[in-house]
């Protein structure tokens, strides 16, 4: 058990190692120096270069990104070459954003997912069918154009939400929300299909095991051998497809927070690439990473506990 | 026993060919022909097109749709139909990149790893590696370093999801290796990469061209997306997800501009999809094992004013169970079952027994209905009963037990859980007292380490330990009745005899009554009062287990008797094991006739026509067969090799 957990500890570190080099190739390939980026288009040649030469540019990779790695875990991200600001700080300001987007998009389209797929698969025949065909749809909608057409009926239309922009829950905890209301439920509305699908293939499976009679059999209620019997059969293959919606959507969370112009670390990614803000690329990549391996460590300590079969060997 | 019944209620998947299957959805050919028009639409353009996609018209920006501009225009008075069609093209060919990268990339690496298991091991690490890695960032990342070339960024794309598409490729790719032909080229000397070519790739192209599909729709999402937040290609070039940003910034002026551009994005993701669900041969879910739906109670039956029943006693008459819109599974089935005797009802697979036995519960699986007849359990006729009756009756009344012990308990639960709750349920005790009862029930059914079992998870215990506690399960609310759907059969011989010991306590102790459902006459020797035989729906014979085993009066029973193992220590003088020719017939294809008369060696051609059951010469009980005076006591002839049947 114990072993176990270190393995995985041990592996989430080596993705990490591997996204980290990554990032390190992929900003050393590009054709953008830091001097470059950091002093403008008015600065000559020479200046860039010794730009270059002062933040240690020409020295050997492997000297580089130990020197890199080194200063990360000192909890030195670096400091943006476009405007000087300090990336950890920024990163860690943003975060809570980009979380609480992830989070409650993900809560959301869980319980709207499962909800779903459990209706299906109990209900079969037409509610079936129904939900099948619905799940397809909004697994194939665009996140940014349903979001956009929320935009319109919600606020441009209803008036009844902000269209963008984000309040800190320190600052005004109901604007908070209210600002995150159109994000979640863009989130929420595609992503809960995926979910969904997952649920409902694992409830029906479920639901033609062998227990199920001996559960009817000994006088049963339905709506406890579907809500207690056949949803925790199912729940170790649904928890897992949550997990990835969330990483899904926390990777992703470029796309939505640009739309609706929430400060996330998906809008700084979106800012520092197209500014080839490189130190705060390579950040992000592995703030990412970090994330997801976290998230996947959690999955599993988490499925270990609820299988009996895991836990009991 | 119910494996080949049930199998006709269960949507049987067919191999179909990619071809015939595309043809034949209508889903499927709406998709190619959208998806495929798009294209071939988009790149003779320049030829139909009114307006050039850059085409502007500063006097009309922001116009709805009108007969000038089919779809109105955008910002700049531009052509948004002329746009919308010029974007697809380069839009799609560079999604297909996607899948093509990573089709390329993953298939000869799963050829590789399915057939080395070291390659596997590392294959395995880096699959998953690759699949932690945030992907869309990582894609952000890309277009740091190389720009906004696509081609470049859709590419790369397809490598991250090599993770993903290892994890669907690699499952097929073993298991296929673990097939027996590939054993057989090895030994043939054909070539390991050839054999991996020739054997195992055909036989994924379905599940490959599934994934390439749905991957191409997800490309084409990606590069919307990426155009959306200003890296894709850069204007003027049109893209989908650029117009759909252009039409987030006029909102307030011109909503409609998101409308056409969406759409179209959106229905070619949707014909992707759906393409590639028609090609998974879609997705119809396996029906539950019991009914969950409120059941369609079948219509009211003119009944005869019946003897009165007693109160512990279970009467099934002229019992018909169909598969909805399909065959009869039981024709016209009639128990009865006094209390504290033991009904043993027997036959071969196939023959119906455990749908009876379903049925008595109201356990029938979706599909399957009771079309007439009664079962009557006191005042109530169980097979009319609605869901609040028949809940009355399970588990209070009447328990179940079924075949497979070790699966027929919640793998999720502990023992002492899944008593407990059914205690509490049944016996309306609070939370304490029920723990202590089912602690008393698992001693009552012979658990001698009463609080490990308690404590375990259902696969932490025996088969037989199982039983026990299915046992320990049906006795929570002390029924009067208990049926028992081949209870040993899957357990060990000498655990079988202690279950049956069990049981028959159980029936002295308690003055219950037991249907028990086997294919085993020794056991029903061991145990039973009565026995009914059953062959293909319908009793055959019936009686007392003394007539019915030593006097046998059908055929059938004979033969079964025949080629009973246990019965050969009998009869030493002529050692030979029985086996009946032919199998039982799929319901379905049953003759008006006597059912056995093809199978049976003393059958005549009266046999064809229907036959009743009637009383037995010996005893009470009835027989169906018309020659049931003229074969009696020729049971021996069954152990002589011989072609059987009327038809010989």
């Amino acid at each position: 058990m114990l072993i176990f957990v270190l393995k995985r500890i041990g592996f989430a570190i080596v993705t990490l190692l591997v996204a980290a080099a990554v990032a390190f190739v992929l900003v050393h390939l590009s054709g953008s120096t830091p001097g470059g980026v950091a002093l403008g288009q008015s600065a000559t040649a020479v200046q860039i270069h010794e730009y270059n030469a002062r933040v240690g540019w020409y020295d050997p990779w492997i000297v580089q990104y130990t020197d890199w790695l080194g200063n990360v875990l000192r909890g030195d991200l670096g400091v943006s070459l476009v405007d000087g600001r300090d990336i950890g700080a920024d990163i860690a300001k943003r975060l809570p954003v980009t979380a609480a987007l992830a989070v409650f998009g993900t809560l959301f389209s869980a319980l709207l997912g499962i909800a779903m797929g459990v209706a299906a698969a109990v209900r079969g025949g037409a509610i079936d069918r129904a939900i099948t065909v619905i799940s397809g749809i909004l697994l194939s909608l665009p996140a940014f154009w349903v979001g956009v057409l929320l935009v319109y009926f919600f606020a441009v239309k209803g008036h009844l939400l902000p269209a963008t922009g984000f309040v800190p829950f320190q600052n005004d905890p109901a604007a908070w929300a209210r600002s995150l209301v159109l994000p979640v439920l863009t989130i929420a509305l595609t992503a809960a299909a995926g979910i969904a699908r997952q649920a409902r293939a694992s409830m029906a499976e479920s639901l033609t095991q062998e227990h199920m009679r001996t559960l009817r059999a000994v006088g049963t209620p339905t709506h406890r051998i579907v809500s207690v019997h056949a949803l925790r059969g199912a729940s170790l293959p649904i928890l897992a497809s949550i997990a990835v919606q969330f990483i899904v959507l926390f990777g992703g969370s470029a796309i939505i927070e640009v739309l609706y112009a929430l400060p996330g670390i998906g809008q700084a990614m979106q800012a520092s690439v197209g500014s080839s803000d490189l130190p705060f690329v390579q950040a992000l990549v592995l703030v990412a990473t970090l994330v997801v391996v976290v998230v996947n460590l959690a999955l599993e300590l988490f499925t270990l506990a609820l299988d009996p079969k895991l836990r009991t060997s | 026993m119910t494996v080949s019944t049930t199998a006709i209620v269960r949507p049987r998947r067919t191999n179909r060919r990619i071809g015939r299957m595309l043809i034949s959805s209508p889903t499927a050919i709406l998709s190619l022909v959208w998806l495929v028009g798009l294209i071939l639409a988009s790149l003779s353009a320049p030829l139909w097109l009114p307006y050039g996609p850059l085409a502007q018209d500063l006097n009309a920006v922001l116009q709805g749709p009108s007969a000038r501009h089919l779809l109105g225009t955008d910002e700049l008075g531009r052509d948004l139909f002329s746009r919308i069609v010029t974007a697809a093209a380069p839009t799609m060919l560079i999604a297909l990149l996607t899948p093509i990268v990573g089709v390329a990339i993953t298939i000869p690496l799963t050829l590789w790893a399915a057939r080395y298991r070291r390659v596997e091991l590392v294959m395995n690490r880096v699959s998953e590696i690759v699949l932690s890695l945030p992907g869309m960032v990582i894609i952000l990342a890309v277009i740091a370093a190389v720009g906004t070339n696509m081609v470049i960024v859709m590419s790369l794309f397809g490598v991250l999801l090599f993770g993903a598409l290892y994890r669907v490729f690699f499952g097929q790719a073993k298991s296929l290796h673990r097939q027996l032909f590939l054993e057989a080229a090895a030994v043939d000397g054909v070539r390991p990469m050839m054999a991996s070519l020739r054997h195992v790739l055909p036989n994924m192209s379905n599940t490959v061209i599934v994934q390439f599909v749905l991957i191409f729709g997800v490309g084409i999402g990606m590069q919307a997306g990426l155009a959306f937040i200003g890296l894709g290609p850069q204007p003027p070039a049109p893209t989908w997800g650029g117009m759909i940003q252009a039409a987030s910034k006029f909102i307030f002026q011109q909503p409609w501009m998101m409308v056409p551009t969406g759409g179209v994005l959106a229905l070619t993701i949707v014909a992707a999809n759906a393409l590639a669900d028609v090609l998974s041969g879609g997705a119809a879910a396996p029906p539950p094992l019991v009914q969950l739906r409120r059941r369609r109670t079948p219509g009211p039956e003119v009944v005869a004013p019946a003897a009165p029943v007693s109160d512990r006693e279970l009467w099934v008459e002229d019992l018909v169970i169909g598969v909805d819109d399909g065959p009869e599974l039981v024709s016209g089935v009639s128990l009865r079952v006094k209390p504290g005797t033991v009904l043993g009802l027997v036959g071969e697979s196939g023959c119906g027994k455990s749908v009876t036995s379903y049925a008595m519960l109201g356990l029938l699986a979706p599909g399957l209905s009771v079309r007439s007849g009664r079962i009557r359990w006191g005042a109530t006729d169980l097979a009319r009963a609605d869901e609040r009756a028949l809940q009355r009756v399970r588990g209070h009344e009447i328990a179940f037990i079924s075949q497979e012990p070790s699966r027929a308990l919640d793998p999720m639960f502990t023992v002492e859980w899944q008593l407990a709750a059914v205690v509490r349920r049944l016996r309306g005790t609070g939370r304490r007292e029920a723990k202590q009862i089912a602690a008393r029930l698992l001693t009552d059914v012979g658990i001698v380490d009463v609080p490990r079992v308690l404590r375990s998870y259902p696969h932490q215990i025996s088969g037989g330990m199982a039983q026990r506690v299915a046992i320990a399960l049906a006795l929570a609310g002390t029924p009067g009745l208990l049926i028992a759907d081949e209870p040993t059969t899957a357990l060990d011989v000498t655990v079988q005899a202690e279950i049956l010991d069990l049981l028959r306590a159980l029936v002295a102790e308690r003055d219950m009554s037991v249907i028990l459902v086997t294919h085993d006459l020794g056991v029903v020797a061991d145990i039973c009062d009565e026995v009914s035989v059953m062959y293909a729906g319908q009793i055959v014979e019936s009686g007392s287990t003394r007539d019915v085993l030593l006097r046998p009066e059908h055929p059938y029973t004979m033969a079964l008797l025949a080629s009973d193992p246990h019965t050969i220590l009998d009869l030493e003088s002529i050692p030979r094991l029985a086996s009946i020719p032919g199998q039982v017939p799929a319901p379905g294809s049953w003759t008006p006739g006597c059912r056995f008369a093809e199978r049976c060696r003393f059958a005549i051609p009266e046999c064809s026509s229907p036959i009743a059951l009637e009383p037995r010469a010996i005893g009470a009980g009835g027989v169906r067969c018309i020659r049931h005076d003229e074969v009696q006591g020729r049971q021996d002839e069954w152990r002589v090799p011989a072609v059987a049947g009327g038809r010989a």
